[in-house]
């Protein structure tokens, strides 16, 4: 007998886990490309 | 003299090991005459022949040498982490890293592991069994192994056979499903150049990486500590050695015993059942999905965005690294010679990988 409770579970709670994930990865990505362009821009300015 | 006879292996054969060896003989000419994952198939075709061998009891537990290449290898997860720390020291994600959007196209590739995982419910399988099967979607062969030694180990051979099997089969799957779901003018669509990535981002990706994924599905740590610690070793420069070796000659050494160690799992009675035709049809399933899938949430995403991604690069996010990316390549340079897609595609290729290893972290955490 197919437990098709868990199937439902493991099926909705893997699929949102997979596009969570990488969307926070995308934003942790967008978040330190913009650290680090203003710390370089801080480095630059320093530098001058 | 009789007893003598007995003895020996050439009166223990069966039809059953015959079939087998047919079937071994068959990997080794497609890996040696046609060039299908040589890698693989010849270690995966010689460990069929050899286990098939009757009273040579290679696979007797707790005394066969291939039962402890498969137990210490296999079952103790240690190979396919391994064969992960080699392919994070391959691995670029610097396209991704440029267009980051293109990361949820590899999470939009997932779906077909789901549509087959639920194929196989209804075509019979147990809970357990149909997250191996749904997982040889993701085309990654040694997520599927991982995946199925701790949820299904008797259907070891059959999926990992299938992943193989279907990502030496990318240029051929692909194709027609690519044409089907785009029309001309979208396949020539040309994307923007991608920016430079510094050195400092490529650093800091692994990091945060291993850190999100492994908070939000922890079961799924083996594999992506370990790919991106080799991902580490690459972008840092400053362990030449350590990269070398995993990229090299650390992933040949296990490639040996991993290939050896699944065709050991593929003895008669294990493998000449009915429901491995249906493993081999769920897995064809699941691949197809999984492209589909790609190429519609790239078409998606064109709905609302300003630049319009080419939906080619959609199918990608399939992994099957390189491979998958190389078709679209070839596939948009059939609509326009001048178009450019395989860096493009790359993104959404290495997000694939990602997206597998999650996708496998549930199914290990909540299937098992």
């Amino acid at each position: 007998m197919v437990e098709w409770s868990l199937a439902i579970k493991i099926c909705v709670f893997g699929l949102s886990a997979v596009f969570v994930s990488l969307a926070i990865l995308i934003a942790s990505i967008y978040v330190f490309g913009v650290i680090l362009k203003n710390l370089e821009k801080n480095t630059t300015k320093k530098a001058g | 003299m009789i007893d003598l006879i007995l003895t020996t292996g050439a009166v223990n054969l069966t039809v059953g090991n015959i079939i087998m060896w047919l079937i071994a003989f068959l990997f080794i000419y497609l890996a040696i005459e046609k060039n299908y994952e040589p890698l693989l198939l010849v270690p995966i075709g010689f460990g069929i022949l050899a286990v098939n061998l009757p009273l040579t009891f290679l696979m007797e537990e707790g005394h066969g040498l291939l039962w402890k290449f498969y137990h210490y290898g296999l079952e103790w997860e240690v190979i396919p982490p391994i064969i992960f720390l080699g392919l994070g020291a391959l691995t670029d994600f610097g396209p991704m890293i440029s267009n980051p959007k293109t990361l949820i196209l590899g999470a939009g590739a997932q779906s077909g592991v789901y549509i087959a995982f639920f194929g196989a419910i209804l075509l019979g399988f147990d809970i357990p069994e149909a997250c191996s099967i749904g997982i040889i979607g993701g085309a990654d062969g040694p997520t599927t192994i991982f995946t199925t030694v701790h949820l299904a180990p008797h259907l070891l051979g059959a999926t990992a056979v299938a992943a193989y099997s279907y990502m030496s089969l990318v240029p051929i799957i692909q194709p027609p499903i690519m044409r089907l779901l785009t029309t001309e003018a979208e396949r020539k669509i040309k994307m923007k150049q991608l920016r430079p990535v510094s050195r400092k981002e490529k650093i800091i990706f692994p990091l945060v990486t291993v850190m999100v994924i492994c908070l939000i599905v922890p079961a799924s740590a083996p594999l992506m500590v370990m790919f991106m610690l080799g991902n580490l070793f690459k972008e840092c420069g400053v362990v030449k050695r350590l990269s070398d070796t995993a990229a090299n000659e650390l992933m040949n050494i296990v490639t040996i015993f991993l290939g050896i160690s699944v065709g050991a799992t593929m003895s008669a009675e294990n493998f000449l059942k009915p429901q491995v035709i249906f493993v081999f049809l769920m897995g064809l399933v699941a691949f197809s999905f999984s492209t589909a899938a790609g190429i519609l949430l790239a078409k998606l995403i064109n709905l609302f965005a300003k630049e319009k991604i080419n939906p080619l690069i959609g199918s990608a996010g399939v992994s099957a690294v390189p491979m998958a990316a190389r078709v679209s390549q070839v596939v948009g340079a059939q609509a326009d010679p001048k178009n450019f897609l395989l860096m493009h595609a790359m993104g959404p290729n290495v997000a694939g990988v990602i997206g597998t290893v999650v996708a496998a972290g549930v199914f290990l955490g909540l299937g098992g």
